[in-house]
């Protein structure tokens, strides 16, 4: 099934193309884990500090259950 | 260092004074100081016989207090701030507040004071020097019409001091445009309730700030060896060290876009498309040309910004804050950020509020979606969502006063209920809400309902915990808890008076370590937990004599009713009033009202 990724902020480093107008997408089988997704960008868990998955906060331990699913990955950030 | 200015500009008095020093323990400085001073001004407008609901904001007997803390100018991280407040808000008609970076709180401390009241009217145009210790009023007829950087330029020109503080206001305070800000530092604004035009109503223009004066440390070697540890740890967290420097506060574009709470055509959707061309990233990649940071800033969130070419090209702005750029953009359907950056010079340089003045802009443009202003009252502007150009022009006219500017410059409040349309207006007592919406963050919806001076985020920001934290966004569960701790929490930071963003990586501990040292009182993390609960309750009471109550804490019936219709927050109301009653149960209010044994407690009897 499809995934839609989008990275943020200094995550754009490695991957300044990616946005959320152009987001990266993969193949990946029903209940892959946001931890190998993250792997797989070649990012550390520790890099990665908010991750929604479809808008919805998630941890590195959740399953990615559903076809076409956004996941968009920060650093910390704030501001306001 | 002890020692207050008085100025009454209608008879040019001008007094130094001190404060008791167990009142200062009471309310700390900055924002508490000056709730406290309003307060007392307020009984004692009463005892002349002076109704209160119906005090004119604009009338001489309004005061306006400029205030530091004992952070403020001294060697602790991000203490450049200080805190403005009035009695009265002409915008709102609760109470003045406003809160600015820059570097203008530090310099007064170095000219020996720690705040300047200012009450009265003069006759004519004045402005005020403190400059090595001495305040001097002088005719400002020559800066009369100026902006506020043509203003700020002049005066430190005059005084042969170019790196004076100068606070002022343009012409939006001057023409007593009721969301007028003061500014200072050119690009930093007391942004919110209108205190531009209370400034403009004592014909009072600036005030240039200059001295060597360095504040006085109770106990030297405890307090640097505590800062010491401070900056490295401001130097070590994600947010302070790494995001805020990086991409400044408009980093939390895409984040709070990504999860459907960021208000977009009037508050009528919570996801804009287009929101990556106005992110922080963008802004980075495309327009930032360096760092402008506050005075004694290790964080360094001010950005300096141009627009290349266009028609809004602009060779030197700086910012625009996250805020800024939602209200000017995302809400009134703007996608362009040369645009975004244009009208927030505009609000800059002609000193009014970007968030008031961006989203009374898109309540106009959904009058005007759905029929309610008439073609003759726009004269030629295109008043869709997404007409650039027109939110260019209205940030210039409004501070002018000219057409359609003249409701823009009046509010969302008003305008919405001139054109029979009230509830097309998204404030909280009269001031327009940021950059959140609350049926995303349910906490942050309580935050702008309670919030004294309404619908704003920095007295509660409650979305460090329920967005950029672990709580859960969604419930109401534990959200009047969450709030009272933000806004208590905040009025220390506004009173000590340094950084917000100090938060992300300093909590109530440090905050200990930072006010001990300074003041050489053995204080603890509870008994200024306490002083803030007493500052946010000593407001209320102010704000009660006006006639704000439970009533008032509310929110737009949009965010009520209406379900967010689509992204990750789509299906969500906010059910204000489960939250409310606990807030009220955990604050000791009756329907907005602090009892008789809360205001016992604190010791406000």
């Amino acid at each position: 099934m499809k995934l839609h990724i989008k990275v943020f902020a200094s995550l754009r480093q490695k991957y300044p193309d990616i946005n959320d107008l152009n987001p990266l997408t993969i193949d990946i089988q029903k209940g892959t884990k946001i931890v190998d997704i993250i792997k797989l960008l070649d990012f550390t868990t520790d890099e990665v500090h908010l991750i929604l998955l479809n808008g919805i906060k998630a941890s590195i331990d959740t399953s990615i259950e559903e076809n076409e699913s956004i996941l968009s990955l920060f650093p910390p950030i704030g501001g306001g | 260092m002890n020692k207050w200015l008085k100025i009454d500009l209608t008879t040019k008095e001008i007094k130094d004074f001190t404060i008791p020093e167990e009142t200062l323990r009471k309310y700390l400085g900055g924002k508490g100081i000056a709730v406290y001073f309003l307060w007392k001004h307020a009984k004692k407008l009463e005892e002349k016989g002076i109704d209160l609901k119906e005090l004119d904001a604009l009338s001489p007997v309004n005061i306006l207090i400029f205030a530091t803390g004992p952070a403020t100018g001294t060697k602790s991280p991000n203490s450049g701030r200080h805190h403005v407040m009035a009695l009265k808000s002409p915008f709102t008609g609760s109470i003045g507040s406003g809160n600015t970076g820059g570097k203008w709180g530090a310099k007064l401390k170095f000219t020996g004071y720690d705040g300047v009241i200012i009450t009265g009217k003069a006759e004519k145009p004045v402005y005020l020097s403190i400059i090595d210790g001495k305040a001097e009023l002088h005719d400002a007829e020559k800066i009369w019409g100026k902006n506020s950087v043509e203003t700020s330029e002049w005066l430190r020109n005059e005084h042969n001091q170019s790196k004076a503080g100068v606070s002022c206001i343009g012409p939006g305070g001057e023409n007593l445009v009721p969301m007028a800000v003061i500014m200072n530092e050119e690009h930093r604004a007391a942004g919110r309730t209108g205190l531009g035009a209370v400034m403009g109503s004592k014909n009072f223009k600036a005030i240039i700030v200059e001295g060597n004066e360095k504040p006085k440390i109770a106990k030297p070697e405890e307090f640097e060896a505590k800062i010491k540890e401070h900056v490295e740890k401001l130097k070590e967290n994600g947010v302070t060290g790494q995001g805020l420097p990086t991409y400044g506060t408009a980093v939390l574009v895409n984040i709070v876009n990504q999860s459907g709470l960021f208000p977009t055509n009037n508050w009528q959707k919570g996801v804009d498309a287009d929101a990556e061309k106005i992110s922080g990233e963008t802004l980075t990649e495309k327009h930032l040309i360096g760092k402008n940071p506050c005075w004694g800033c290790v964080v360094a969130c001010g950005r300096k910004t141009k627009v290349d070419s266009g028609k809004y090209k602009i060779d030197y702005t700086e910012g625009p804050e996250y805020e800024s750029i939602w209200a000017l953009g995302a809400t009134t359907g703007i996608n362009d950020m040369g645009a975004v950056i244009k009208a927030n010079d505009n609000c800059d340089i002609y000193g009014i509020d970007p968030i008031s003045t961006g989203s009374t802009i898109a309540a106009a443009m959904e009058l005007y979606e759905k029929g309610k202003i008439p073609d003759e009252d726009i004269k030629g502007l295109d008043l869709k969502f997404g007409n650039a150009d027109t939110v260019v022009e209205l940030s210039r006219m409004t501070a002018f006063r000219e057409g359609l500017g003249y409701w823009i410059g009046e509010g969302s409040k008003k305008l919405c209920e001139h054109y029979g349309a009230p509830d097309l207006s998204m404030q909280v007592k009269g001031l327009e809400m940021p950059a959140y919406d609350p049926r995303g963050a349910k906490g942050i919806g309580l935050s702008y309902a309670t919030a004294n001076i309404g619908g704003c985020h920095v007295t509660g920001y409650t979305i460090a915990a329920e967005i950029l934290g672990d709580v859960d966004r969604f419930t109401t569960e534990g959200k009047a808890s969450l709030t009272i701790t933000f806004q208590d929490f905040t009025c220390v930071v506004n009173s000590a008076v340094n950084c917000l963003f100090l938060t992300f990586a300093l909590g109530l501990d440090e905050y200990v370590e930072i006010i001990g040292p300074v003041t050489g009182w053995d204080v603890t993390a509870e008994e200024l937990l306490k002083t803030g609960e007493r500052i946010t309750n000593l407001e209320r009471m102010i704000i009660n004599k006006f006639g704000i109550t439970g009533k008032d804490d509310t929110l737009p019936k949009r965010l009520l009713e209406e379900k967010m219709p689509e992204g990750p927050s789509e299906g969500q109301t906010v059910d204000l009033e489960t939250m409310k009653q606990e807030y009220y149960k955990l604050r000791g209010w009756v329907d907005g009202i602090p009892t008789a044994e809360k205001i016992k407690e604190l010791g406000l009897d």
